[in-house]
């Protein structure tokens, strides 16, 4: 994490940024899991922990996405495993929802990623966050098809968040 | 199927074609099935339609015949002013729009649908009020306030005047010089209301009745219900549709289908593109945040609205930001009826409608909710989140 905010994201030198939420009870204990396994993967996620992956409501993946998020991972438990029951068949509800809602304002809905990651699987956390960095790299900065700058919030006249405040 | 007559010779000299939605809606008032019935009125003159509850047989006789420059929406009137409908039984007549944007409401709570009679009429369009009479000077050249009477058949828009004089031009040339229908009438699929509960109109009458009779279409057990009542208290006499008759009516209605996809795809491909999202903001930034669009909505409910938190956007701001517009079309797209209420409120003149009805026309294409069709069509999210338990 803080080896990503020393390197400087200019335009010239464009780093994937990748914002992931993770679900408490298994991806968030799968991405520690990593950690404390010393796995390397790549630096660019941003992660931000939920209690359930059914708590995130469309419009906190959008606002990443107008935040200078180019691709926005959403992971949470598999089915079944739900600390809550069923709190990620709410979230893959609104994951097929919002794949056919962000071609139609616009953005490529490959730049959303929706997956099942446990708490014992450290390993497929690391490949996934590799592949996806991967990925992003692939598809390019989101700034091109928002109208904005680079890794900033879109251009408003007086707009208050700026780019400082967000990352 | 039937051809419907009221038998009432008043009912038959006002009514459009055979006064049958007026008999319908007066017998159900008098035989107690309804308390009122919310119906367009005509005003001051036929450029001036709104939506009036008539709680007597005068007051619904007042408002029989058609109009077409009224651009209204009484969905929301039902959930404004009639308490959605919860502790009075209303007859509606009701535009395609009208009822698809009544059947989503009531998926909402937001309507009782149980108090609630739809008579759907058949709708090719309805017209702005203002332009219209700029129009009937321009194109018919006669004066806007001498015409009594206004048509649309086969392709044409037919006014008669005070005289007795009939004027046609054909839609098709009115709409190039950019008057005509609205915008979202024009991409307007859904012409017959099939969702409502009877499905009347004049397409399809022919042979003797032809343009004397109403046809009726029932549609569901309430419908029959509202037919029983007015053929029992002798208010409407009843015919058996002719099959040429039926089969003219699904031509026609594929004509006009045919049309709409055509003023779609036109009016889509301005957005069209892989800078999609720079092409509506070019729009959307003329936005003042008056939130005409959301006050308008029928598919709009929430008591709390997201886009006022502050964790959502900055408050004040403007042009806002976009998380204003696209939290709009995350909420209604997939459920928008494209009635064309935002875009008739929007101060500053954004083609609302259209963005919105292209977000509603790409999710449709992804996930196959056709909003408005039918109560048993359940929403996508509560569908699948009981589908995968």
């Amino acid at each position: 994490m803080s080896q990503a905010e020393a390197t400087p994201s200019t335009e010239q030198k464009w780093e994937p940024r990748i914002l992931t939420f993770c679900c408490n009870w298994c991806s968030y204990a799968g991405a520690d899991g990593a950690g404390t396994a010393r796995m390397q993967y790549a630096p660019n996620a941003r992660v931000i922990r939920v209690m359930c992956s059914g708590r995130i409501n469309p419009m906190f993946i959008i606002k990443g996405f107008l935040a200078g998020a180019d691709i926005v991972m959403m992971l949470g438990c598999h089915f079944g495993d739900c600390h809550y029951l069923k709190g990620n068949y709410a979230c893959n509800a609104r994951m097929t929802l919002l794949k056919a809602y962000l071609p139609a304002i616009g953005i490529n809905p490959e730049r959303l990623y929706w997956d099942q990651i446990s708490a014992s699987e450290a390993v497929r956390f690391k490949e996934t966050m590799n592949m996806i960095v991967k990925k992003a790299r692939e598809l390019g900065p989101i700034a091109n098809e928002l109208d904005m700058p680079a890794h900033g919030a879109r251009q408003n006249k007086t707009a208050q968040a700026t780019v400082e405040d967000i990352w | 199927m039937f051809y419907g007559k009221a038998t009432d010779q008043a009912t038959l000299e006002r009514g459009e074609c055979g006064g049958a939605v007026t008999a319908i809606l007066t017998s159900a008032l008098e035989q107690n099935l309804v308390d009122g019935a919310l119906v367009i009125k005509k005003g001051e003159s036929i450029y001036d339609g709104f939506p009036f509850f008539a709680t007597t047989k005068e007051e619904i006789a007042e408002a029989s015949g058609s109009l077409h420059c009224a651009p209204t929406l009484s969905a929301k009137v039902i959930k404004n002013y009639l308490n959605g409908a919860r502790d009075t039984r209303i007859a509606v007549t009701c535009k395609p729009c009208d009822a698809r944007a009544i059947i989503e409401m009531a998926k909402r709570n937001q309507i009782n649908l149980d108090n609630v009679y739809m008579v759907g009429v058949n709708c090719a369009g309805t017209m702005p009020p203002v332009p219209a009479r700029e129009m009937i000077r321009q194109f018919y050249e006669i004066d806007p306030d001498d015409v009594v009477k206004e048509e649309i058949a086969k392709g044409k828009l037919i006014v008669q005047t005070k005289d007795g004089e009939h004027k046609e031009v054909s839609v098709d040339t009115l709409e190039k010089a950019g008057y005509g229908r609205r915008k979202n009438c024009q991409r307007c699929e859904f012409n017959i209301p099939r969702m409502a509960d009877v499905a009347c109109g004049n397409w399809g009458v022919i042979g003797p009745d032809a343009g004397k009779a109403t046809f009726i279409e029932v549609r569901t057990d309430k419908g029959q219900k509202l037919l029983d009542t007015a053929t029992s208290s002798g208010a409407l006499t009843l015919t058996n549709a002719l099959p040429e008759g039926v089969a003219l009516r699904e031509k026609l209605d594929g004509i006009m289908i045919k049309m709409a996809r055509k003023f779609k795809a036109a009016q889509f491909a301005k957005f069209d593109g892989d800078d999609k999202f720079k092409k509506l903001f070019a729009e959307l930034d003329r936005c003042i945040l008056c939130r005409n669009c959301i006050i308008n909505c029928p598919i709009c409910y929430c008591e709390e609205c997201f886009t006022k938190k502050d964790y959502v956007m900055p408050q004040g701001a403007l042009p806002p930001e976009p998380m204003f517009h696209l939290t709009r079309l995350m909420h209604i797209g997939p459920s928008c009826v494209d009635c064309g209420q935002c875009e008739d409120g929007c101060p500053a003149e954004i083609p609302i409608a259209t963005i919105t009805h292209m977000v509603q026309t790409d999710v449709e294409k992804a996930l196959g909710y056709v909003p408005g069709r039918s109560m048993e069509d359940p929403f996508p999210l509560s569908y699948w989140l009981e589908v995968q338990e």
